[in-house]
């Protein structure tokens, strides 16, 4: 049986200035499961998040995330549905006046009435799980990236949400914390029954990891699959982004006139004219 | 001719789409001051407002005193000069007193609010939004509105106000000092001139009046500066000019408006 989409993304449409980074992209988000959405840098990734998060709203298309239209909530409806939610960002985002403990306890202290020890708990309980109850009493300003990466991963989890958005979790990890980055995100899936979804280039974790996969270039989804028929596609988008080589049918590089005539032509032209 | 028209078409356009980024930004910067300023009062935006009070009013305390102390200062000496020549050094404290109240201590006390507490206002809301904690705040479903501009925009309107009465009473004992200890007006004619010439409600009342104003417009400007501006560094650094440049544009030209209706009649 498969599970019913917990978020569902119709056509979407989405462009910043002239430059177009979504053409209509269609994508099902199953219950309990994790999802990743793979694609060269400059796809759009964290865009799509920001789209399925409700900040940015799309110029076309639409977004339902357990029946709810996204961007046709009320403001207070949306906060609502976003308590159900814990994003990742790639930088952290940790509140920087505030020290890393206070930081995890902040979703608990403004959404729940409970008791100073009962926070104190389970907020060790997060740091513990991501291995930085040591450093509960850092500021932000103290921890490496990764270190607050982690941190932003254990605050985004402190509401035990139902789904959770991860951006780029594995970038600038050292392989033992990315190890346990890996297990953990598959862990808390399984365990809280979460519905994840994580954008990542990083093949080898990411397949590891994810029940379903899509990958997205050039403003649409040009594959989708589970990781087995990943590792083996035959389609040459799929094979050259798994495999990572430079020639294929995702350009490496951002839409630009030839070489050749940007080199030789105006510059040439003014330096001998 | 074709390509005069084209170009006076095109600078039109220019023109057009200027008047409505203006008219856009304006509406934004008129929801924003609603929804960021209107709402319950709780206790913990009342402990987040004290914090705020502490950062924009008590840290502002020092320069704004010392600014009010030689701007008494300075009114005595030249006061003194010119009044002198009339024999009529007795006003003295008269004169301090309604220059301070009625004009110098809410529109210098603005300036200098502006440039202390609302260019660090906007350097820290946009460095937040740089750094997407405001994003972050949004996910978790918090309102940054309510939780981070909420709180400095009433502290910064409170805060105004009380810092302009220590301008005031700072200045007239700075005019005390060089009127009546340095050069020797007789102390009961400095004080019960001043007295029996200023009005609390016409004076005093209307200095506030001018201050609360500032206050409001001071403080929306630089937390709307901050909440609006590109994410980046250079981003930052014109929003925080922008926020004295305007600021201090709109306190002397809302203190001539102010001042022609309050005491263009007198």
């Amino acid at each position: 049986m498969t599970p019913a989409p917990f978020i569902e993304i119709d056509n979407l449409h989405f462009s910043r200035g002239d430059h177009d980074i979504f053409r209509g992209v269609n994508l099902r988000i199953p219950h309990g499961q994790v999802t990743a959405i793979m694609g060269p840098s400059g796809t759009g990734k964290t865009t799509l998040l920001k789209l399925i998060g409700g900040q940015l709203t799309p110029d076309r298309g639409r977004v339902l995330i357990d029946g709810q239209d996204v961007h046709r909530l009320s403001r207070k409806a949306l906060f609502t549905l976003r308590k159900r939610m814990g994003m990742l960002f790639q930088s952290g985002a940790l509140f920087s006046d505030l020290n890393v403990f206070e930081n995890v306890a902040f979703p608990l202290r403004v959404h729940t009435d409970l008791p100073d020890a009962m926070i104190r708990d389970l907020v060790l309980m997060k740091l513990q799980a991501v291995g930085l109850r040591g450093a509960r009493n850092l500021t932000p300003a103290e921890l490496s990236g990764g270190m607050a990466r982690r941190v932003a991963l254990a605050r985004a989890i402190a509401l035990d949400p139902e789904l959770v958005l991860y951006d780029e979790p594995f970038v600038g990890q050292d392989p033992i914390s990315m190890g346990v980055l890996v297990q953990l995100i598959k862990r808390l899936n399984e365990a809280l029954a979460l519905t994840s979804v994580v954008v990542s280039h990083d093949i080898k974790e990411t397949l590891s990891i994810a029940d379903y996969l899509y990958l997205i270039a050039d403003g649409q989804v040009v594959s989708e699959g589970t990781p087995d028929t990943f590792d083996n596609s035959e389609d040459p988008r799929v094979s050259q982004f798994v495999h990572g080589q430079p020639d294929g049918p995702v350009p490496f590089h951002y839409p630009a006139p030839g070489f050749y005539s940007d080199m030789l032509g105006q510059s040439h032209a003014k330096r001998t004219g | 001719m074709r390509s005069l028209l084209t170009q006076a078409s095109r600078r039109i356009t220019r023109f057009g789409r200027k008047g409505c980024e203006t008219v856009e930004a304006l509406g934004r910067a008129g929801t924003f001051l609603a929804q960021a300023g209107i709402g319950v009062p709780s206790s913990e935006g009342f402990s987040l407002w004290l914090r705020q009070m502490h950062f924009v009013g008590v840290l502002s305390l020092a320069i704004v005193l010392v600014s009010g102390l030689f701007i008494g200062m300075v009114l005595a000496l030249q006061g003194y000069t010119i009044l002198v020549d009339f024999g009529a050094e007795q006003a003295l404290g008269q004169m301090v007193a309604l220059s301070l109240l009625r004009e110098l201590a809410p529109v210098v006390a603005a300036l200098l609010f502006a440039g202390r507490a609302g260019s660090a206002l906007t350097a820290e809301i946009g460095l937040m939004k740089a750094t997407e904690q405001l994003t972050s705040m949004e996910m978790i479903g918090v309102d940054p509105l309510k939780r981070v501009v909420a709180p400095r925009l009433w502290a910064g309107f409170v805060a105004l106000p009380i810092l302009t009465v220590g301008f005031s009473v700072v200045g007239i004992y700075g005019g005390y000092l060089v009127g009546v200890e340095w050069l020797g007006v007789f102390e009961g004619s400095y004080w019960s001139n001043m007295q029996a010439s200023v009005s609390f409600i016409v004076d005093v009342g209307n200095g506030m009046i001018k201050s609360l104003v500032f206050a409001l417009v001071v403080t929306w400007i630089a937390v709307f500066q901050g909440y609006d501006l590109v994410p980046t560094s250079e981003g930052i650094s014109r929003a925080t000019t922008r926020t004295v440049v305007y600021s201090s544009l709109a306190v002397l030209g809302l203190d001539f408006v102010l001042t022609a209706v309050m005491f263009g009649g007198l």
